[in-house]
C-alpha cells in the first residue's frame, strides 16, 4: 500500500476511531462457477488474536487468502464485495500487492522455511523490499537476533545461524516462519492451520509465541481444533459452507452458541 | 553459501573436469598430430587426427545451443510462469512438445535428406554438388553429400527442430520440480514474480536446466552419429571411415550425457 494508506491509519488510531484492522463487507468469492464465500462480512479487531473455525471446505482458508490475496495467484478466480486492511480497500487500483503481503503476513500450515540459511531466511523479506547492499552486516545481524529473540528461538539457534532452514526441527521451522515475518513490520499476521504439523509440545510453543506477540500485531488463525481456538483466540469466528454463521467473544460462542448449526459444531455433533 | 555443500558441489564437478581431462589424454596423441604436426585436416585417416570431426561437433553444438536451447528455455519459462493455466497455446504447445519428442531422431535425419534434398538437380543447379562428385566411373548419378557444407546446415536445422522440444519439455520439468511452498513462501513476504524467479526458482532449478540443455544436444548428436551410415554430416574433410566418425558423435553424446547426470544429481541436493 502507498504512505498515504500509512498516514490514514495513524490518523485513525491517534483519533481513536480504530478498532479494527480488517472490515470485509459482502464478500462472495467463485473459484470458477463454484461460489466458496457467500456474503460475508466481518471485522476483525486491532491486536487480538481472532480465530476461524468450521468444518473442512467450509470457506476458513479461503477468506484468510482473501487478506493478502494470494487466492488471485490460482487464476479463475472472482471476487466481489469490499475488504479494508487497515482502513484501505486492497482492490483498490492504487494498491500494490508487495507492499500489501508486507503489511499482511501469513504463515502456512506446513512450514515451508526457504531452502537456505536461517539467517538469509530471516533477511529475505527485508532484502527484497530494500536496494542491494543497503544493510550493514552489524544492522542486519541485529535484526536476525531481534527476529529470533521475539520468536524465543534465540538461544537454540544462535550458533546454528548457518545451517539450512529445511534441517531444523518442524517446531524450530515454523517459529522460524514466524520469525522471517518480523523485521517487515506487519500489522496482521494470518495463520492457515499453523500447529496441524507440530506435535503437542510445539503447538503449545507456537501459542505461547502467539499470545506473547499479540498486542503489537493482529492475528488471525485457522484451526481445525477447537480446544486450541478456545485457548488463544480473543474472538472466534464460526463458518459454514462460505458463510459466516457466528461472530462472537470465544468463550461466549463456546458456552452460549446462537445459532442452532455453531451449537451443533462446538459441541461436536457435527464436523 | 553452506559448506558441506559446496564441498559437494566441488567434488562433483572436479569428478566431471577429471573425466574430460582423462578424454584428452587419451586422444592426446591424435589430438597433437592433428592439431600441431598436420594443422591441414586430412583426409587420410593415418594422419589426420580428431580435429575434423571436433570441428564437426562443434559445429552442430554451437548452433543447437545457441537457437534450440536457448528459445527453448525461453519457451519453457513462458509456458510455466506467465502463460494462463485455461490458455490454448498451453495445451497446443504442450501436445506437439509431446509428439516431437517421441520421434525417434534417425527419422529427422531422414527427413532433411528426403524434404531438402530429394532431387540431387536441385543440389546441381544451386552448385552444391560439383559433376565430378555427381557421376561416379560408371556413369551412375550418386550424390556424394561428404564435402557439402549446405548439407550440413540443412541437417543442423533439423537437428534444432529435434533438440528444442527436449529443451522445452526438461526445462518445464525443472520449474515444476521447485516445490509450490517454496513460491508460496516467497510470494507472501511480497516478492514480485520476477523476483520469486530470480531469488528462488531460477537458482533452484537452474542446474536440472543445464542437464536438460546438455540432454537435447546429445541427443543430437547420438542423432548425428546414427546419420553417418546414411551420408556424413560433416563439412571438414576427415577420416573417411564410418567408425571414426561413429566414435567421435557418440563420444561427444555421451559426455554431455555425463555431464547431464551430474548436474541431475547435484540439483537432488537442493530439495
Amino acid at each position: 500500500m502507498v504512505s498515504a494508506v500509512r498516514n490514514r491509519t495513524y490518523r485513525r488510531r491517534i483519533d481513536g476511531i480504530m478498532n479494527y484492522s480488517i472490515e470485509t463487507e459482502n464478500l462472495n468469492l467463485w473459484y470458477g462457477d463454484f461460489q466458496a464465500l457467500i456474503d460475508v462480512s466481518v471485522r476483525i479487531r486491532d491486536g487480538q488474536i481472532t480465530s476461524l473455525i468450521g468444518p473442512s471446505g467450509c470457506g476458513k482458508s479461503t477468506l484468510l487468502r482473501c487478506f493478502n490475496r494470494v487466492n488471485e495467484r490460482y487464476g479463475n478466480v472472482t471476487t466481489k464485495g469490499k475488504i479494508e486492511i487497515l482502513g484501505k480497500n486492497i482492490y483498490d487500483t492504487d494498491v500494490s500487492l508487495p507492499e500489501l503481503r508486507k503489511a499482511v503476513g501469513m504463515v502456512f500450515q506446513r512450514p515451508n522455511p526457504l531452502p537456505i540459511s536461517v539467517y538469509e531466511n530471516i533477511l529475505f523479506g527485508l532484502r527484497i523490499h530494500s536496494p542491494i547492499r543497503s544493510m550493514t552486516r552489524t544492522e542486519s545481524d541485529q535484526i536476525v537476533e531481534e527476529a529470533l529473540t521475539s520468536v524465543f528461538l534465540w538461544e537454540d539457534l544462535k550458533d546454528k545461524l548457518k545451517v539450512r532452514a529445511t534441517s531444523l526441527q518442524l517446531e524450530q521451522q515454523q517459529k522460524l516462519c514466524i520469525a522471517r515475518l518480523l523485521p517487515l513490520k506487519p500489522k496482521i499476521i494470518l495463520m492457515d492451520e499453523p500447529c496441524s504439523a507440530l506435535d503437542a509440545k510445539g503447538t503449545l510453543a507456537v501459542e505461547e509465541l502467539m499470545e506473547a506477540l499479540a498486542g503489537t500485531y493482529t492475528f488471525l488463525i485457522v484451526t481445525h481444533n477447537m480446544a486450541q481456538a478456545r485457548r488463544v483466540s480473543t474472538e472466534c469466528i464460526y463458518m459454514f459452507l462460505g458463510e459466516l454463521i457466528e461472530h462472537r467473544e470465544t468463550q461466549a460462542l463456546f458456552e452460549t452458541p446462537q445459532h442452532p448449526k455453531t451449537a451443533d459444531y462446538v459441541q461436536m455433533r457435527y464436523g | 553459501m553452506i559448506r558441506s555443500e559446496l564441498r559437494k558441489k566441488i567434488a562433483l564437478q572436479g569428478g566431471a573436469v577429471i573425466i574430460v581431462g582423462a578424454v584428452f589424454v587419451f586422444f592426446w596423441n591424435d589430438l597433437r598430430k592433428t592439431a600441431v604436426v598436420h594443422i591441414q585436416t586430412s583426409s587420410t585417416s593415418r594422419i589426420s587426427g580428431i580435429l575434423p570431426s571436433l570441428i564437426s561437433d562443434l559445429n552442430l553444438i554451437l548452433p543447437i545451443s545457441l537457437l534450440a536451447v536457448l528459445s527453448g528455455v525461453v519457451c519453457a519459462f513462458y509456458l510455466e510462469e506467465w502463460c494462463p493455466a485455461t490458455s490454448w497455446i498451453r495445451g497446443f504447445i504442450g501436445s506437439q512438445v509431446n509428439f516431437l519428442t517421441e520421434i525417434p531422431s534417425l527419422l529427422y535425419g531422414l527427413l532433411a535428406i528426403m524434404v531438402l534434398f530429394s532431387d540431387p538437380g536441385v543440389l546441381k543447379e544451386i552448385g552444391a554438388l560439383s559433376p565430378a562428385q555427381n557421376v561416379n566411373e560408371s556413369g551412375v548419378e550418386v550424390a556424394l553429400f561428404e564435402r557439402n557444407t549446405l548439407v550440413f546446415y540443412a541437417e543442423t536445422l533439423i537437428f534444432i527442430l529435434m533438440a528444442m522440444p527436449i529443451a522445452i519439455k526438461t526445462t518445464q520439468e525443472a520449474l515444476r520440480s521447485v516445490a509450490t511452498p517454496i513460491r508460496e513462501s516467497t510470494y507472501v513476504l511480497g516478492a514480485t514474480q520476477w523476483q520469486v524467479l530470480t531469488k528462488q526458482v531460477v537458482p533452484l532449478a537452474f542446474p536440472k536446466i543445464l542437464a536438460g540443455g546438455c540432454r537435447s544436444m546429445s541427443r543430437a548428436l547420438a542423432a548425428a552419429a546414427l546419420l553417418i551410415g546414411i551420408h556424413i554430416p560433416s563439412h571438414t574433410p576427415g577420416p573417411r571411415g564410418i567408425p571414426d566418425r561413429f566414435v567421435l558423435f557418440l563420444g561427444g553424446a555421451l559426455l554431455l550425457s555425463t555431464i547431464s547426470s551430474f548436474l541431475t544429481v547435484e540439483s537432488g541436493t537442493h530439495k
